[in-house]
């Protein structure tokens, strides 16, 4: 009988270990969830010559999944002049994966922005475009507002300062300050229209990518040297615990291609 | 001599600053009290992590705070600054009006709310990393409540987009109010700009202010400072100059240029903001250009912050009981429809609504602050009108998971089918009746020209009454708020309807549904009982008795001085 007792007793003592242990991990997977990008710790700009490229395509794996449309429940005469989609998984022809970000996770000297490059989210019909934008740390972002409906700017920045600013139908382009770190990506909203969403990466150096409807991406002047490749896509993850490694050789081409599935 | 007293000031400001120094409100370095306390008094809703993941956590809307992220709603700083120390002390005292949150003044001793705001700071690697301190929104040039200041409040109401989701008078009722989220993804509602006493941070017009310069962290609320704002880096006659030229159908090419001149004006001023918010090196000139921008960004945010403070009473209506216990007005003749005047003439009774949480499914989170009821009645009937907020229209269109019941908006008003004779007397039970029955009034947002009659023996246990038809009933919705006008006769036939009679206190009690609110059957809010009143008429009676009354003294006095001075002479 006594037996009996303290043989239960310890299966109780077991159960309860396991299940604390079960609890501790659960929570720990959920402080993992946010996958994020991975930047280099100094990045040093210099002049490249005779870098090399590296391009490539990136696949959905799976069938290609219908896009959801979405409710416009606001601003209908504006809004509701297209249809909206669902755009967190952009699958096109030949199984092509839209933006995706792919990008040189460990480069620490590389060429410098390009100072010229306009950097604009659109939200013309109530939608942002691109869907996906690279912005350097430090530079400004400019919101457009040709619609002439009220939205707020909604920028879910943990590291950086989150931005939450109304731009009035009147305010047709609103230039955002830079940001000073590294971060991203960043969730973006509208909460006027709370349909519209987009990512934000802000970046410390120019080796960043996101590919078209073709799924194709593109990054030259690559100094020559082994590099760790990466990837985000915000419904797919990312490849940062094991990315792939590429070998950049002076005016050479390396293509790589990657092949994603849902998380 | 001079110079003493030039010393003698020196040292009482050098003292000034020294005691001002010594009570700076700032929290001490986080302790093991802070610890303690904090585990003891917040980490039921807000997680001993402090990632707002209590275990009470699930039923609360708005959630507790998660600390981690180091969005405070309620700051006196600038966007995207964190709070001060004292704003957190002050939180923690009064707490927040409209969500879960309790203030701690008399729970916790003012030496422990410094320790927890020390302790609920480390939660946040930011406050820890600022090297410098938050920057505070300047209170300077308050521009004072007068009815301009209102007027052009209201004008910025719209054109900074404020009706989006606050809606065109500020119920909350904006075409936004049903898909907002925070930043957790909670459901969130935008406050109700009439019913200022909802607001989580006080509703001063400081208090107002501040959350819309620095906005509301967390919550899908903007700042709104410096370019939010339409023409910001104009003065007030260039913006006034542009918009005229903007609105002419073909401008001459000395206007064009005009208008060129003020966008790059615009453009300086906006790049200047930026600069300075990036930490980039400004010229003194360009300081003065920002300032003078942002004075006039200040005068606007004044006016629309007494617009809004317009909006709303000084104060919480109070509870229809004691003094202000609902009295029906008597009128001779018929009684007055929904939208005639006479309603305007007398304040509304008004009944507080608390979530309904003895029986499941409870609702832990209304959204419905209070029913407004004034009433009239004539020799024959009564009329009452109903008054409540409600943000959003719902009738219905969608069902409710577990009961598979429609989702709408509903009212219910509650009588004792017997009134109880005597204040001693007991009353039905407050939840829809028990062993004493109680008479209804269901009315429901998809039939609005109905009333339901229903007699009741508990909450789950109401019965539709077979006579119907004995209400009339009109009912409006607009701008967030329902109007239902019922009216019935003071006697029926019917056994089981309540009988009114003037003079007599008859329980009254209300039940409401939010159907956007997930609202249903005992899921709603409700009041306990209150009563009303027939006012009595007063009797045409008062115009003679008193009169006669007061004729027959006179008479009697005189009769008794001509019957003393006559014993008088007699007894000469």
């Amino acid at each position: 009988m006594k037996t009996y007792l303290l043989a239960s007793l310890t299966l109780l003592l077991v159960c309860c270990y396991v299940g604390i242990v079960g609890i501790t991990f659960a929570a720990d997977s959920d402080a993992g969830e946010m996958e994020m990008l991975v930047f280099p710790e100094k990045y040093k700009p210099m002049a490249v010559n005779n870098g090399g490229m590296i391009s490539g395509m990136v696949k959905f794996e799976g069938d290609k999944p219908e896009m959801k449309m979405l409710e416009v429940t606001k601003d209908v005469e504006v809004c509701g002049v297209t249809e909206k989609y669902d755009e967190s998984v952009v699958v096109g022809e030949d199984n092509a994966l839209k933006n995706t970000i792919v990008y040189l996770i460990d480069i620490t000297e590389g060429k410098d922005f390009d100072k010229d490059a306009k950097l604009e989210i659109d939200q013309k019909g109530c939608k942002f475009t691109p869907h996906v934008q690279i912005v350097p740390v430090g530079t400004r972002l400019t919101m457009l507002n040709t619609d002439r409906v009220n939205h707020n700017v909604h920028i879910f920045s943990n590291i950086n300062t989150p931005v939450n600013k109304q731009q009035t139908k009147n305010r047709r382009k609103m230039p955002l300050a830079g940001v000073k770190k590294a971060e991203g990506p960043v969730s973006v909203k509208c909460d006027i229209h709370g349909w519209m969403s987009a990512w934000i990466a802000y970046v410390p150096h120019p080796y960043f990518a996101v590919t078209n409807e073709k799924g194709e991406f593109t990054l030259e002047d690559v100094p020559a040297g082994e590099y760790k490749l990466g990837y985000w896509h915000e419904a797919c993850g990312t490849n940062s615990a094991s990315p792939v490694t590429v070998t950049v050789e002076a005016g050479g081409t390396v293509t790589q291609e990657f092949t994603l599935k849902l998380k | 001599m001079k110079i003493r007293t030039i010393a003698l000031l020196f040292i009482l400001f050098g003292t000034l600053v020294l005691v001002s120094l010594m009570y700076a409100q700032n929290a001490p370095e986080a302790s093991e009290r802070g610890k303690e306390v904090y585990e003891n008094s917040c980490a039921h809703c807000h997680g001993v992590e402090g990632r707002g993941d209590g275990s009470a956590a699930e039923n609360l809307l708005p959630r507790p705070r998660d600390f981690t992220r180091g969005l405070y709603k309620i700051r006196s700083t600038e966007t995207g600054q964190l709070p001060t120390d004292q704003d957190l002390f002050d939180i923690i005292t009064e707490g927040m009006p409209g969500s879960s949150m309790p203030g701690w003044e008399t729970a916790l001793s003012a030496n422990d709310r410094w320790e927890v705001v020390a302790y609920i700071k480390t939660f946040h690697a930011g406050f820890k990393e600022n090297e410098n301190p938050p920057k505070q929104i300047t209170l300077e040039g308050k521009i004072p409540y007068s009815e301009q200041s209102v007027e052009t409040g209201k004008e910025l109401y719209v054109e900074l987009g404020c009706v989006e989701c606050h809606g065109n008078v500020g119920r909350g009722d904006g075409t936004s109010a049903p898909t907002l989220t925070d930043s957790w993804g909670f459901q969130t509602w935008p406050a109700n700009l009439t019913q200022g006493w909802t607001f989580r941070g006080g509703f001063d017009t400081e208090d107002i202010f501040k959350r819309f310069i620095g906005g509301i962290a967390g919550s899908p609320m903007p700042a709104f400072e410096g370019d939010s704002f339409l023409n910001f880096g104009l003065t007030t006659e260039e913006s006034k100059r542009l918009i005229e030229l903007e609105n002419k159908d073909e401008m001459t090419e000395a206007e064009e240029e005009e208008s060129g001149q003020f966008y790059e004006k615009m453009d300086a001023a906006v790049d200047i903001a930026l600069t300075i918010k990036e930490g980039g090196e400004v010229s003194a000139d360009d300081i003065q250009t920002y300032n003078d921008a942002m004075k006039i960004v200040y005068e606007k945010s004044w006016h629309l912050t007494n617009y809004v403070k317009s909006l709303m009473p000084e104060k919480r209506p109070e509870a229809a009981i004691g003094n202000n216990v609902l009295r029906s007005q008597y009128v001779q003749g018929a009684l007055p429809a929904l939208d005639a005047a006479a309603w305007e003439t007398f304040e509304a009774g008004y009944f507080p609504l608390v979530g309904q949480v003895v029986i499941e499914p409870r609702q832990f989170n209304p959204t419905i602050d209070g029913v407004h009821v004034k009433s009239f009645y004539n020799d024959t009937e009564v009329a009452f009108l109903f008054v409540w907020d409600d943000r959003t229209h719902t009738t219905g269109d969608e069902t409710d998971e577990t009961t598979g019941k429609p989702l709408e908006d509903a009212l219910a008003v509650q009588f004792p089918v017997k009134v109880p004779q005597g204040p001693t007397a007991p009353k039905p039970y407050f939840l829809w009746g028990g062993r004493l029955p109680v008479y209804l009034w269901h009315w429901k947002a998809s039939t609005p020209e109905q009333v339901t009659e229903l007699t009741a023996k508990g909450i789950n246990n109401a019965e539709t009454q077979e006579a119907q038809g004995e209400l009339q009933v009109q009912s409006t919705y607009a701008d967030g708020q329902y109007k239902l006008w019922v009216k019935r006769a003071l006697k029926t036939e019917d056994k089981k309807d309540l009988q009114l009679e003037p003079g007599v206190f008859v329980p009254i009690a209300f039940s409401a549904w939010d159907g956007s609110n997930g609202d249903v059957d005992t899921k709603r809010t409700m009041t306990s009982w209150y009563a009303f009143t027939l006012e009595p008429v007063p009797s045409s009676r008062r115009f003679v008795y008193p009169p006669i009354i007061a004729i027959l003294s006179v008479g009697l006095l005189f009769g008794l001085r001509a019957f003393v001075q006559r014993r008088n002479t007699e007894d000469v």
